[in-house]
């Protein structure tokens, strides 16, 4: 894997992510936030926060595939979501697609995201 | 350099101006700031989205300008604004202006404040840089202009290799919130992990490129929080965003800080 993590017993994250990643080579991929969008730029799972997370870590999947990596290749996600109650359905949804330690990882509530439809958005940094 | 551009036939971000994903192999690169739209005494320009949006990417522009590169040397973009429906209606028409046919992998959230309650857009880049990183100092650190915020607008790291730490939150070691209620607390034991992991990491303060702090409130932030970051850099800040949210992971939560780095 191109790049290390790192752990300290001062610092514990709160859940089952990595505190930090070091990128130690290689190349830099930035993804977009990825919304429940299918190819032909359908929303999928409109009201339904369980689809949509599904979808948004199908689409990640797929950006990170077409550049050369997968989902270990991640070195930070941040998971952006519309409401507070949500987030233990999107938690489950992740934690079924990383089936392990996400990468370094942070969570915020926003007010909207940029279509009213959407309830998540996900975007990451990988080294592929 | 070597930009590869990651499902750009995909139509959905094709029509929208940006990329599902850009790969770079990282020689230098360039973190901004979140910039906004205030002119040169400081003060946000008047007349809503338009004028703010253009005034902000005329800034990126400087910066950029700054460091050697242009819109298309973006990697990443991050859009705030509070109204959504004013981007839609006339920024958008203003960002295209300024990125013209090239696409950045692209972030738009909607969140509840900016640095001023009357701010509509703020926006920071990820940029590839071009030249070599030979013979620099691994961090450059600079204004295009001059403010008196405690950040720098642009900071360039050559040849480092990037550090990306989770969103940093008040937690002790058992997994307890510090400071439930308290701005002052949470702020301290935020900078006292983001310093246990930098050290982790062979880093220090100086080393943080980027920082983005996710607020509960602005106004506590400023008053109570703002003293842990000014000792935490000591004059030496990274490029930063200032972002205030309806809500974070747990309640107890009153602030978030990620944090970008670079080491040699």
């Amino acid at each position: 894997m191109p790049f290390s993590t790192i752990t300290t017993p001062e610092a514990k994250p709160v859940a089952n992510y990595k505190m930090a990643t070091r990128m130690d080579g290689d190349r830099l991929l930035y993804i977009a936030g990825q919304v429940a969008w299918d190819a032909g730029g359908n929303i999928v799972g409109k009201g339904d926060v369980r689809a949509q997370a599904r979808q948004v870590f199908e689409n990640l999947r797929g950006v990170l595939q077409a550049a050369g990596g997968d989902l270990s290749s991640l070195m930070k996600i941040t998971t952006y979501i519309t409401r507070i109650e949500n987030f233990p359905a999107v938690a489950e949804a992740r934690s079924a697609v990383f089936q392990g330690e996400l990468p370094a990882s942070t969570l915020i509530v926003v007010k909207s995201l940029f279509h009213p439809d959407f309830l998540i958005e996900v975007e990451g940094v990988a080294s592929v | 350099m070597d930009r590869r551009e990651i499902l750009a036939e995909r139509p959905v971000e094709k029509g929208r101006g940006f990329m599902p994903g850009v790969t770079v192999n990282p020689s230098r690169v360039l973190f901004t700031a979140g910039l906004t739209g205030r002119d040169a005494a400081g003060n946000l320009v008047a007349g809503g989205m338009a004028p703010q949006a253009h005034r902000t990417f005329e800034r990126l522009q400087a910066i950029l300008g700054h460091a050697g590169a242009g819109f298309d040397a973006v990697v990443k973009q991050l859009v705030y604004v509070t109204d959504i429906d004013a981007y839609n209606a006339t920024g958008r028409a203003e960002r295209a202006k300024f990125f013209g046919t090239s696409r950045p992998a692209s972030t738009g959230l909607v969140v509840r404040r900016l640095a001023d309650p009357a701010m509509l857009i703020e926006v920071e880049l990820v940029v590839d840089l071009p030249g070599s990183a030979q013979g620099k100092p691994l961090l450059e650190k600079f204004n295009a202009e001059k403010h008196p915020g405690d950040f720098h607008q642009g900071v360039i790291v050559n040849g480092g290799r990037l550090l990306y730490l989770a969103g940093q939150v008040a937690n002790n070691p058992d997994g307890s919130v510090a400071g439930v209620g308290d701005w002052r607390r949470q702020a301290e034991k935020i900078y006292e992990n983001i310093g246990h992991v930098l050290r982790a990491a062979g880093a220090t303060p100086a080393s943080v490129v980027k920082e983005t702090t996710w607020v509960l409130e602005i106004d506590g932030w400023r008053q109570h929080g703002s003293p842990a970051r000014r000792a935490f850099y000591k004059g030496d800040h990274p490029a930063s965003t200032l972002v205030e949210i309806p809500g974070l992971a747990r309640p107890e939560f009153l602030v978030e800080i990620e944090v970008i780095a670079a080491v040699a």
